[in-house]
């Protein structure tokens, strides 16, 4: 088979920029890897209307694990479009360096659904401290979705020392079936 | 089980809204099948036809809109009725779901009766003409 | 209180955690039936991994501290064995139905342009691109007309060299029918049967990783690709980029196969799910939006 023709990354970049998509997509899935791309990236992942591109996207900059890709990718969190805030979700559950620092900000974010986000993000990111927030979340969070969605998160390792917690976050919230039938279910 | 029993796909990332979806409706008569996102209820719903789809909105790889989207395109095609069950009230987001093709748009929490009452009102059609 | 370092099961709830953390990770689902079989595994797992309880190794998996630990549960839960003809429902589905369609969307069988290519990636030790290779060659009406390619590629140069030289013992051709082995195949000893040249100089090997995204650009214009049990070991990231590379791979329209017990839900929506008389494929979308 021919070699196709070496792109350098600065090609690849102003490829982001092209109106086929699958041109786009070819050069965010080809930007692995190269740090100048990152703002790049960060700059057109939220404008991106093709589902195809915006998921090589995010693939390409989940895989640079900083600080910058982190905050840049935990503002779509609370976009208006649920295709993109999933997918950031799902983005920043893959890295474990940089989303650590991010979650005591997250854990007191106004907004009720990038907190609940925030609980899917620590369902699958592996890192220690997942359990510890999310126990912090079943806690403390004023709104009950949220606490759902971090005793959803919690669920798989859940253990007799988490009893009391559970039990306390009905108490908080005894007008929500759903929260009893959980704990209910949990503790059986 | 028996046949005439209506059938609903339960689709939710959250494995304690599944079953708490699923014990409500399995107890009031419904046979319950669950799928973890869109994308894998989209390829339950290729191979068993169901009554009633209920469906989250935030999943990953595919959310619930585009689930609904793809269950009334040519991928499945099927006219069976949809509740979207929501943790948020955005303005718009009921929008959305009709425009996805969503019968009904519910926000959580949904009391349990109302859920089983909407789920018997919109398979009844369906069981009738069995 | 069980132990699964002692050998006596998981305790229901053990058993509920891990049955969970495997489907959430995976898309399969044990059934209760299968309790026995999944309390073996996950004890094999724990004491092969130095643990002395269930909770203290499923601590390590849930926290990633053990990158070893999924795959080798993966291995554990799911049966991984390479022989002839393995999954034969997907060689059905190709010739039944993925092949006529694939003739009909280039035109036609007397009139498609350039060949059909048809990836089998990972590849291991060649049994199954020869497998296509001998169902198309013994099954197939068009096989005479329409140009076939078959390209076989993995990671391993060490199993690629066993491809090339395509010698097989009796466990691997168990499945093989008596007059095919006589046609295709001739023995070389020790019970083992080598493939004739004509099939084995037919199919172009290359030594690829398929999440390396530069070396992969090279595979392009398939019609339809075999990638079975191996997305499925991989980690979030990694998968993700192997089935957007996988999908450059494709022509719009093109087929996607995955082993029998993976599913795409896991990985990337970028792939249309479609069913088949014989089962689910996934397809590259023919427009840009899905």
């Amino acid at each position: 088979m021919p070699e196709p023709p070496a792109v350098s990354a600065d090609d690849l970049i102003r490829q982001l920029d092209d109106a086929d998509p699958e041109a786009r997509r070819v050069a965010a899935l080809g930007l692995e890897g190269v740090a100048g791309a990152v703002e790049p990236l960060l700059d057109r992942v939220g404008a991106e209307e093709q589902p195809a591109v915006r998921d090589a996207m995010l693939t390409t900059l989940a895989g640079h694990d900083t600080d910058r890709v982190a905050a840049g990718l935990a503002v779509h969190l609370a976009s208006e479009d649920a295709g993109l805030r999933t997918a950031a979700a799902e983005a920043l559950a893959a890295m474990p360096v940089s989303v650590p620092a991010l979650v005591p900000r997250l854990l007191e974010d106004p907004d009720h659904d990038v907190r609940m986000l925030c609980a899917r993000v620590l369902a699958d990111l592996p890192h220690p401290e997942a359990l510890t927030w999310l126990a912090v979340m079943i806690k403390d969070d004023p709104h009950p979705n949220v606490v759902a969605s971090a005793i959803d998160a919690l669920l798989p390792s859940l253990g007799p020392e988490h009893a009391e917690l559970l039990q306390r976050a009905v108490r908080r919230f005894p007008d929500d079936p759903f929260l009893r039938f959980t704990v209910e279910a949990a503790l059986r | 089980m028996t046949e005439t029993q209506p059938k609903v796909l339960v689709v939710d990332d959250a494995a304690t809204v599944r079953a708490y979806h699923s014990t409500l409706l399995t107890e009031a008569g419904f046979r319950v099948v669950q799928a973890a996102n869109g994308l894998e209820a989209v390829e339950t719903a290729l191979t068993t036809p169901f009554d009633l789809f209920v469906v989250d909105v935030n999943m990953p790889k595919m959310n619930g809109y585009t689930f609904v989207e793809t269950l009334r395109s040519d991928t499945v095609g099927t006219p069976a009725p949809v509740v979207m069950i929501s943790t948020e009230d955005r303005p718009g987001d009921a929008d959305r779901a009709y425009a996805a093709g969503a019968n009904l748009y519910l926000v959580k929490p949904v009391p349990p009766e109302r859920l089983v009452r909407i789920a018997r009102l919109l398979t009844a059609d369906r069981v009738a003409a069995r | 209180m069980t132990s699964a370092a002692t050998g006596t099961g998981l305790a229901k709830a053990e058993f509920e955690k891990i049955r969970e953390y495997f489907y959430r990770r995976t898309g399969i689902q044990f059934a209760d039936s299968k309790r026995y079989f999944v309390d073996k595994r996950i004890e094999h797992c724990v004491r092969a991994a130095g643990f002395d309880t269930f909770a203290a190794w499923f601590g390590a998996l849930r926290t990633g501290d053990r990158p070893g630990l999924l795959p080798e549960l993966i291995s554990q839960l799911t049966v991984n064995e390479t022989y002839f003809l393995r999954e034969d429902y997907q060689f059905d589905a190709l010739l039944n139905s993925v092949l006529p369609r694939v003739l009909a969307a280039r035109g036609g069988p007397d009139r498609i342009a350039g060949p059909v290519k048809i990836l089998s990636l990972p590849c291991a030790s060649g049994e199954e691109p020869y497998s296509i290779a001998l169902r198309l060659l013994e099954e197939w009406p068009h096989i005479d007309t329409v140009d076939v390619e078959i390209h076989g590629a993995d990671i391993d140069g060490e199993v690629l060299e066993r491809a090339r030289h395509a010698s097989y013992g009796e466990r691997s051709l168990q499945r093989v029918p008596a007059p095919w082995l006589a046609r295709h195949f001739s023995p070389v000893g020790a019970g083992r049967y080598q493939i004739d040249d004509g099939i084995r100089e037919a199919l172009t090997l290359r030594q690829v990783n398929v999440c390396d995204t530069a070396a992969m650009r090279s595979f392009r214009d398939f019609d339809v690709v075999f990638c079975r049990n191996v997305l499925i070991y991989f980690d979030d990231l990694s998968s993700r980029r192997a089935a957007e590379n996988l999908y450059g791979a494709m022509r719009p329209g093109a087929y996607l196969f995955l082993g029998h017990s993976e599913s795409m839900s896991r990985i990337s929506p970028i792939f249309t799910p479609t069913r088949l008389p014989e089962g689910i494929v996934y397809q590259r979308p023919t427009g840009a939006k899905r």
